[in-house]
């Protein structure tokens, strides 16, 4: 057992109390998040829950996100300890909140989130920061909305902000919040969900001050060292559990945004003991589209894709990742350096980086393996309503399979995997409400999922009328290959193909990347597969002949991959051929044949 | 079986009585009204297999508790209302219908794509539960309703037809039909049924647009498979209760409590069985609302704890309000719905201290079935229940008329071992750290909905029932910060007397999207005219209420751009300036700010039709005077709380004490389905209606 981080302190706190505060901080940093939602102005807060709040202590290390989207896990602590090193400890006073964006100067993630980090002080002393990391509606940069696919430098993407006093002694600096309205195409969205995170963090400063003072406050930083502790031992207990090795992980992308080019994410991941080491090094230079990551982008989805492989009851606080150290090499894709774009990187490369890890890791653990989830190939549009007011849709409509996992198969669609699903899909019939829009198919794919023991989602085959001109901003990742790979035998889901139809006649094939307009016209996206786990051959030929009939396998699929062979009737099984010819398959391929 | 009452009950034959019956896990709860307002409780076994059984038990065992025969309860009773869980388990136990679903083409999976929704992403690896239909029983049809509600392509007869065809062939039971757009115009899903009715004469069709007729082709198509799925049984099970009750001599139409927290006969029922779905946790609001009076407040906050869970029901200014989105067993419907918050916080908690070495309490329970240690059935792991033993505040031995036996030294030795040890506490401090733990997830679980539903709890009084409610009431109310903690005398059978209390209501709700200054108050008006219209008829139809019918309008509003709706309140005429103001004064209590001159639309209509049932009347005890409770004949050991520690502290039979007498704290009090704790600092006063108030500090 490891004691580098023990502290001996920690045999004297009470376990009671431990516990009490620990179910008190998460209520704290989840109330936040309630009332964040009640009083954001943008839909989506209110509505996609595209933020995270979270309580650290007084350096900076975060104690409790309890309400976070899996992308935000790692990038708290991060933006906390760039105000502490920008104003230092001394120079933030009660009634102060701070206020930053920038990944290179502040520990930001990408410009689009935002953090209010709010100090809170008990009996004079600073104790902890409530804060909220949210993604605005827009914050200037090339186009409105905050993605910019043509960006080559972060100038493209925004306005920068580096750590700000935004409210100074308890009055907001009216000069500074001016600046901040004026680098908006949606002021007043800005300006109310601005003032809805500064609500949100007081709550939570009253909130823990009342903590502490139930505690006296300089009884506090030995309970949330405690908290740490106590997630540092749950995770290094999963760590001790896999054989010491490296175990290697690879994903790759095929284009810059610009051009066809190959560009690898490499890392090793070295188990020793209780302690795991994820090492990027021989990934790829930065690229010149807007794919970079930032360094607390970097560290957040390792964070996800950790969290995610191991038991999800292990508790989710910067203690956690104690005995875990990242080496990102500076000027790579994970690691960027400035000037270069980074705005994807909460999507991509973090879907790269969750996939590589989840392959070393599933080398360590097979029987935890996850299979990849297909990437992302919708593309967003943009019109004009009869009103000349522009609408803007994403087009979730086209959303991937995700992979699948020992026990279940994977979602035939969901939200994207750096949500871990956590962000739900619109209903069409509220998509023709508020875009000029109808929605014609949103179906399950045949033979989209990987086959395997247990199969990969499906993806969707969709349909979409736009009945004005418009212009798309395709990103179609997973369009040229498949991207949801399998996993321990398992196949890969198929990959994303599009189209457009104009209602002109005039049909053609969407890029992967760039801006296209069209007249009026219909979209079609066959969204990405996810990829299956284990091999076909051990899949329950009850499941197969289910998805037979279910149009989600076909008959050939089945005899071919999964080795069922159905009578003639296509409605039962045929056990005994099923049998033979999952022998001969096993014996062709070397796999063992279950069932 | 057992049989309490109020002390001062009159026992002759009355007429116009009532009887509540709520059925649940363990037990079935009879609660009787008599005309001149005297209530008492019955409770025997539920029988799970066969829940009428548990009803007509209660029936003759009430009768029994009289002298008098079944039949003669039953032929004096005017109303007779059942809250029941068989919708609910039904859908938990998957023991619903072979259901077919007929979809728009294109739509085919909405049902299995559910939106994407996961409740925590986190734990990606755990399936959803089973689709309720297979996708080769979900048959697309040609056919489409616009965005508008204009017909865009014609229903094709011919794919209802190969529907049928093998709908039959497949032995589906039970047809749900939910096209998309149909919250705009249902004339194709009638068309459908009238088709699979005339060819086949399919006894079970639910359709999306009547069921539910709100905007969303996921949880409308859901709404209508789940209630496909437990029509049958559920309809059937009431259709053999109603009639055992009759031939039984009740004359009267037996009313079932709905998700509304209104009362709908049989005949209203046999179409939307899903509306029955929260018919007992629904029961809170009746309750609460025959509590106001007694506990002197229209502002409550309840906490009815029983075994597995605690159920929070908050009513402010007397309203407790609804909402549209109701999930049982990951299932999720569009349903107008009392807003009850579950937490699994219970009796049969579970404590325990996970891999990196932190105290927890639940989410898991023991259940029933082993039950907390001290039952000695079998459980090994400590309880909420077993720390109470503990503590000192649940007495060893006969419990629940003698049917479970209390064995501390197995609540001590289960503490020991999975709570004590492991964190090297003494026993006491094992169980105080357990009870503390929960307490602070009650606390939790009511300040959150103050928090959702805009309120600030400290100006609200806690009703503290069920049967562990009572043990927790005075602490939780400290922390949250109440003056005053209401303890019915029936606490235990909460839900069954809130059945007595409720009106007969339905809920009708017509999509309308209108800006609200460029509404036209005749086109409103004309269509509140016609749900009012549809709404008396339905509620003439029952035949029950003399006279007394309300008709309520709301509508839903909100900014443009805005994804959700304010339901407000409206009077009879609609006034654009009026709806404005009311529209403002909700935005700014929920959310905290308003759009000056923001635009606003209107999204629904909705209209209640309500049937009056005449309020319950709390009987007060006419022998009311400020006195001394009688001098302490027992005293046990028990640990009060973080401050003061164990103490020795007073305990009351509740027989003892009469209205009027007030007791400073610390002091218990056990009663025949419940134990009240009352703090040190606080002040237990008992009231004329019988139930207790506890002054916090």
């Amino acid at each position: 057992m490891s004691t580098d981080t023990a502290c001996p302190a920690q045999a004297r706190l009470d376990p009671i109390t431990l516990a009490l505060v620990q179910n008190r901080l998460d209520y704290i940093s989840c109330q936040m998040g309630w009332v964040m939602v009640r009083t954001a102005r943008s839909p989506i807060f209110n509505q996609s829950h595209d933020f995270s709040c979270f309580v650290t202590d007084r350096l900076g290390t975060l104690v409790s996100q309890a309400d976070g989207i899996p992308i935000h896990t790692g990038g708290g602590g991060f933006a906390v300890r760039a105000i502490l090193e920008r104003f230092a400890e001394a120079g933030i006073s009660e009634g102060d909140v701070f206020l930053l964006n920038d990944p290179y100067v502040a520990g930001g993630n990408h410009l689009p989130d935002w953090v209010i980090a709010r100090p809170v002080f008990s009996g004079g002393r600073l104790i902890a920061f409530t804060c909220n990391r949210a993604h605005q509606s827009d914050i200037g940069g090339g186009v409105a909305g905050t993605y910019n696919p043509l960006a080559t430098e972060i100038f493209h993407e925004g306005v920068r902000l580096p750590p700000l006093r935004l409210v100074e002694a308890g009055d907001i600096r009216e000069d500074l919040w001016e600046l901040l309205l004026i680098n908006t195409r949606t002021p007043d969205l800005l300006d109310g969900d601005l003032r809805a995170m500064l609500g949100s963090t007081r709550i939570g400063e009253q909130q823990v001050r009342e903590l502490a003072e139930s505690l006296r406050p300089e009884a506090v930083e030995p309970f949330f060292e405690g908290l740490l502790n106590h997630a540092d031992k749950s995770l290094r207990a999963a760590v001790a559990a896999l054989p010491d090795g490296v175990y290697r992980g690879e994903e790759r992308f095929d284009n810059d945004c610009f051009e066809p080019m190959d560009i690898p994410i490499r890392l090793a991941v070295a188990v020793s003991g209780e302690r795991l080491r994820v090492d990027f090094t021989g990934t790829a230079p930065q690229m010149r589209g807007f794919k970079n990551s930032s360094l607390a982008n970097t560290y957040s989805a390792v964070y996800a894709a950790l969290l995610s492989f191991f038991d999800p009851d292990i508790p989710r606080n910067e203690g956690t990742f104690r005995c875990v150290e990242i080496v990102a090499p500076k000027g790579t894709i994970v690691n960027a350096l400035p000037p270069a774009p980074v705005t994807m990187c909460t999507v991509f490369p973090a879907h790269e980086i969750m996939h590589a890890c989840w392959w070393a890791l599933g080398q360590a653990a097979p029987a935890r393996a996850c299979a990849g989830w297909g990437k992302n190939s919708f593309p967003n549009s943009s019109g004009l309503h009869k009103n000349g007011l522009t609408w803007v849709l994403y087009h979730w409509i086209g959303l991937s399979g995700a992979g699948a996992v020992a026990g279940r198969d994977g979602f035939n669609q969901i939200g994207p995997i750096v949500t871990l699903g956590g962000l739900s899909l619109p209903n069409s019939e509220t998509y023709e409400q508020l875009y000029p829009v109808k929605v014609r198919q949103q179906e399950f794919r045949c033979d989209g999922g990987g086959a395997g023991e247990f199969r990969g989602g499906t993806g969707v085959d969709s349909i979409i009328e736009l009945e004005t001109d418009v212009e798309f901003s395709f990103r179609s990742e997973g369009a040229s290959r498949p991207t949801g790979l399998g996993v321990n035998g398992g196949l890969d889901g198929q990959q994303a193909s599009l189209g457009v139809e104009e209602r002109s006649g005039e049909a053609w094939t969407p890029p992967v990347y760039g801006v296209r307009r069209a007249g009026p016209a219909r979209l079609a996206i066959s969204s990405p597969g996810g990829g299956g786990f284990g091999d076909p051959l051990a899949r329950d030929p009850g499941r197969v002949l289910r998805d037979v009939l279910d149009g989600t396998v076909s008959p050939t699929a089945a005899h071919d991959l999964y080795g069922v062979v159905l009578r003639s009737s296509g409605d039962e099984l045929d056990g005994e051929a099923t049998a033979r010819r999952r022998a001969a398959l096993a014996e062709r391929t070397g796999s063992v044949a279950k069932g | 079986m057992t049989a309490s009452s109020l002390p001062d009950q009159d026992r002759g034959v009355g007429r116009a009585w009532r009887i509540g019956v709520d059925v649940g896990g363990t037990f079935t709860d009879l609660v009787l009204m008599e005309s001149d307002g005297a209530l008492s409780v019955t409770k025997v076994p539920s029988v799970p297999g066969d829940p009428g059984a548990g009803v007509m038990a209660a029936v003759t065992a009430a009768a029994q508790a009289r002298s008098l025969s079944s039949e003669e309860l039953l032929a004096a009773c005017d109303i007779f209302v059942h809250g029941s869980t068989i919708a609910t388990n039904t859908v938990l136990e998957r023991k619903g219908a072979r259901v077919g679903l007929l979809t728009t083409k294109g739509f085919r999976d909405s049902l299995e794509i559910r939106r994407g929704l996961r409740a925590d992403p986190w734990r990606h690896r755990e399936p959803y539960p089973d689709v309720l239909v297979p996708r080769r029983l979900r048959w697309p049809v040609d056919g489409r309703i616009d965005r508008d509600g204009a017909e865009e392509t014609a229903l094709s007869e011919a794919d209802v037809a190969a529907a049928v065809a093998l709908f039959r062939e497949a032995g589906v039971e039970a047809v749900a039909v939910a096209f998309f757009n149909s919250f705009l115009n249902t004339r194709h899903e009638r068309r459908a049924r009238e088709l699979l009715q005339r060819d086949w004469d399919m006894p079970w069709v639910s359709l999306s647009g009547e069921i539910s007729p709100t905007i969303g082709e996921y949880e409308r198509s859901s709404t209508a498979v789940v209630n496909a799925y437990i029509a049958p049984r559920t309809v059937g099970y009431l259709t053999r209760l109603t009639d055992q009750l009759a031939a039984g001599g009740l004359s009267r139409q037996v009313l079932m409590m709905q998700n509304n927290a209104g009362t709908a006969t049989l005949a209203q029922l046999a179409e939307r069985p899903a509306t029955l779905l929260l018919s007992g946790p629904a029961a809170a609001v009746g309750a609460l609302e025959f509590f106001a009076e007694a506990a002197g407040s229209r502002d409550l906050i309840s906490m009815e704890i029983g075994g597995t869970s605690c159920d929070i029901a908050m009513m402010g200014g007397g309203k407790v309000e609804l909402t549209d989105a109701l999930s049982i067993g990951g299932y999720d419907l569009a349903l107008p719905s009392v807003d009850v918050h579950t937490i699994g916080a219970g009796g049969g908690t579970i404590a325990g201290v996970d891999a990196g070495g932190l105290l927890f309490a639940g989410p898991a329970g023991a259940g029933a079935d082993p039950g907390p240690a001290c039952y000695g059935k079998g459980g090994r792991l400590p309880t909420a229940t077993d720390a109470q033993v503990i503590l000192g505040r649940l007495s060893p031995g006969a419990f629940a008329g003698g049917s479970i036996e209390i064995d501390a030294a197995r609540a001590r030795h289960a503490m020991e071992e999975h709570v004590g040890a492991p964190l090297g506490l003494e026993i006491g401090d094992a169980a105080a750290g357990v009870v503390r733990l929960l307490e602070q997830k009650l606390l939790q679980g009511m300040q959150r909905m103050s928090s959702e539903r805009g309120h600030d709890p400290r100006r609200f009084t806690l009703v503290a029932c069920g049967g562990a409610g009572p043990l927790h009431g005075a602490s939780v109310g400290r922390r949250l910060g109440v003056a005053r903690v209401f303890v019915p005398k029936l606490a235990g059978a909460f839900c069954a007397l809130g059945l007595l209390n409720s009106d007969l209501r339905q809920d009708y709700v017509r999509v309308h999207f209108t800006e609200l200054d460029r509404a036209d108050s005749a086109t409103l008006d004309g269509i509140w005219a016609e749900l009012t219209a549809e709404a008396a008829a339905t509620l003439s139809d029952c035949g029950l209420i003399d006279g007394a019918t309300a008709f309520e309008r709301t509508a839903d509003l909100r900014y443009r751009g805005q994804q959700w709706d304010v339901t407000v309140p409206l009077g009879l005429e609609f006034d654009a300036a009026e709806v404005r103001l009311r529209f403002e004064r909700e935005h700014e209590r929920l959310f905290g700010h308003i759009q000056p001159d923001g635009a606003i639309e209107i999204t629904k209509l909705r209209l209640s039709g309500i049937g009056r049932v005449e309020r319950l009347r709390g009987r007060q005890s006419a022998r009311v005077q400020s006195r001394p409770a009688p001098a302490t004949r027992r005293e046990r050991s028990v640990w009060l709380d973080e401050i003061h520690g164990w103490r020795e502290v007073p305990v009351h039979d509740e027989g003892e004490l009469l209205s009027g007498h007030s007791l400073a704290g610390p002091v218990i009090v056990e009663a025949a389905t419940t134990t009240v704790l009352v703090g040190a600092t606080d002040r237990l006063e008992v009231l004329a209606s019988g139930d207790y108030l506890i002054h916090v500090d």
